[in-house]
């Protein structure tokens, strides 16, 4: 479990690795986290927005990890997404073939 | 900044793309673009050659059939991505190696720990003390000592560097066995499979020729092309033939230039190999590129130091009075108060203007034994005067190495070298992530059951479209707080 105020660079971290995983249900938590994140930035408060800019900076190249982890994963997704397409394709033919071979012997029998 | 600029651009661009490509396939994956796609997924365009499903559905396949090759196209990508992964973690362990040998240990004297951006500043602090008293012994041989510390480090590393280089090449070597060995099966396999099962799943074989392939992508970039009856070509990935139906063609070696070069039917393909993946892959780039351009770098600082001191401390005046000349019969361009070694091809460069500094960070050492040729005084002046001293202190403020002081330049070296190891250690990050998430869908999708199948591309669809949410609320974060795009102090 992330700690109740996650700095910024264990956030980033730990979505990498969810998303590395694919865990949906972290990332969603993560996003909330993020959410939270964003409303300590609006503060007003010189000394939260002054660590919130030194954890960003700690945070930049786990940011730069979860970049490629997530390009991978676009990668991924679309070559997951053209077999689905190549699947239903062949699935449609099979059918297609099923039904007119069934076609065929009905009308074989009525011979 | 530069590098975490490109990657959340890239990226944040690569979002905005897909929340329409999203839509369409939430809504319609058949309907998909097919054309468009292929030509926007370099991935998917290298798998090209086993799209082969519309041929085959021509040829009247099963369902079987059908699953069969959807595996073998999610198992290419996930070759493809272990290839990846193989090479920049062969290379990252080399770059780690590489990079403890310019990291000081703490604790320990500057001359056990190799810390030659130390030993540069001690060797011209060692001349501004003597500035306080020339003729005093103990600070002649300080000079001396801190001048050895500092040969010693830089040789040391060189050496380190090369013997890092010979391992490399050896393991590089130890893999070509194996590579053949899994090509040649490949072929044998080919064959089977082309005999008993040329329209249809072979079972067994072709899990066993899938079995080979991982193998054979552990250690080598590869292209896998189906081709007719079942049968399978393998190429490097940049286009020469490993394997076709039932033949293999072998990798050989040979001692090119004092290192392992790799032929494939004669002609030498070891620059492609490196670029290809694989563990041989990051062997390669390792002792080709990354050992070889820090071994350039230190050639550069040593001869930088060596020839600027040598030739200030030649134009000085000694302890005994005498100011320094060619060394009678010299080939290497040596003068007789030289404190360093000339470097190899020093003699060579002074003859013909050039500006090679090879090998000259290796053949670095102290040659001048007696403390009291350090020539502190400036010509014309006598023993006691430390003008000389002066200046040759005041060289470490100087650009005499590549145009950079020796300091600075031996600093950018090791920001630089961190930076590529860094660099790599992020690919490597997110090139593990891939596998794992290509390993899950694989395992997912080894049933034929739809839901399954469905449920698999689901978490997977999940799981971007909330990390992308995640990422576009944390690079909005990023960007405000560090004024990412503005050149500030921070950024």
């Amino acid at each position: 479990m992330l700690p109740a105020n996650p700095e910024l660079k264990e956030l980033v971290v730990e979505a990498s690795r969810a998303l590395a995983r694919l865990d949906a249900t972290r990332l969603e938590e993560l996003a909330h986290s993020c959410q939270a994140l964003t409303r300590a930035r609006n503060r007003e408060d010189p000394r939260e927005r002054g660590l919130l800019a030194q954890q960003a900076q700690e945070a930049k190249a786990d940011m730069a990890v979860f970049a490629r982890v997530l390009e991978a994963t676009r990668a991924n997704l679309k070559v997951m997404n053209r077999l689905r397409e190549l699947r239903a394709v062949q699935l449609e033919y099979t059918e297609r073939q099923a039904r007119s071979g069934a076609g065929a012997e009905d009308g074989h029998g009525d011979h | 900044m530069g590098t975490i600029n490109s990657a959340l651009s890239l990226t944040t661009g690569a979002l905005d793309a897909d929340q329409a490509a999203l839509s369409v396939v939430a809504n319609n994956v058949a309907n998909a673009n097919t054309t468009g796609y292929t030509e926007e997924t370099p991935d998917w365009q290298e798998n090209q050659p086993i799209n082969v499903g519309g041929i085959q559905v021509g040829d009247g396949v099963t369902e079987t059939g059908a699953t069969s090759q959807r595996d073998r196209v999610l198992e290419e990508r996930l070759d493809q991505q272990q290839q990846l992964a193989s090479a920049s973690s062969t290379r990252l362990t080399a770059l780690n190696a590489m990079q403890a040998l310019f990291t000081p240990d703490s604790g320990s004297s500057s001359a056990t720990a190799g810390d030659i951006g130390s030993d540069i500043t001690s060797f011209f602090d060692a001349f501004s003390s003597l500035e306080s008293d020339p003729t005093d012994n103990a600070l002649r041989e300080q000079v001396l000592s801190s001048a050895s510390t500092l040969a010693g480090d830089i040789s040391s590393a060189a050496n380190s560097l090369h013997a890092q280089s010979a391992a490399l090449d050896q393991e590089a070597s130890g893999i070509v066995g194996q590579v053949n060995a899994l090509t040649g099966a490949v072929a044998q396999l080919n064959l089977e499979i082309q005999s008993t099962s040329p329209d249809s799943d072979a079972g067994t074989l072709e899990d066993q020729r899938q079995q080979d392939l991982s193998q054979l992508s552990q250690l080598i970039g590869i292209n896998q092309v189906t081709t007719e009856n079942n049968g399978l070509s393998i190429t490097t990935t940049s286009g020469q033939l490993l394997a076709s139906e039932g033949q293999s063609f072998q990798l050989t070696t040979g001692t090119v230039n004092g290192v392992t070069d790799f032929f494939l039917d004669g002609t030498d393909i070891t620059s492609r190999l490196a670029t290809g993946g694989g563990q041989l892959g990051g062997y390669l780039t390792a002792r080709d590129v990354d050992i070889p351009g820090a071994l350039s770098s230190l050639d550069q600082l040593a001869y930088g130091i060596s020839t600027s001191v040598n030739a200030q401390n030649n134009s000085g005046v000694d302890g005994s009075g005498n100011t320094g000349v060619a060394v009678p019969g010299s080939t290497t361009g040596a003068e007789t108060l030289d404190i360093f070694s000339p470097p190899p091809t020093y003699a060579a460069n002074l003859a013909g203007g050039g500006t090679d500094v090879a090998g000259a960070a290796a053949a670095m050492s102290v040659v001048m034994t007696d403390p009291n040729q350090i020539a502190a005084a400036g010509a014309g002046s006598g023993t006691g005067d430390n003008s000389n001293a002066v200046a040759i202190a005041s060289l470490a403020g100087q650009t005499i190495v590549n145009g950079q002081t020796p300091i600075n330049y031996y600093s950018n070296f090791v920001s630089t070298l961190g930076a590529t190891v860094s660099e790599v250690e992020t690919e490597n990050t997110a090139q593990n992530a891939s596998v794992t998430q290509l390993q899950t869908q694989n395992n997912a999708l080894s049933s034929v059951n739809l839901n399954d199948e469905a449920a698999a591309m689901s978490k997977l669809e999940t799981s971007y479209q909330a990390a992308s949410q995640v990422f576009t609320l944390l690079n909005t974060i990023m960007a405000s707080t560090l004024n990412l795009g503005v050149e500030t102090a921070v950024s």
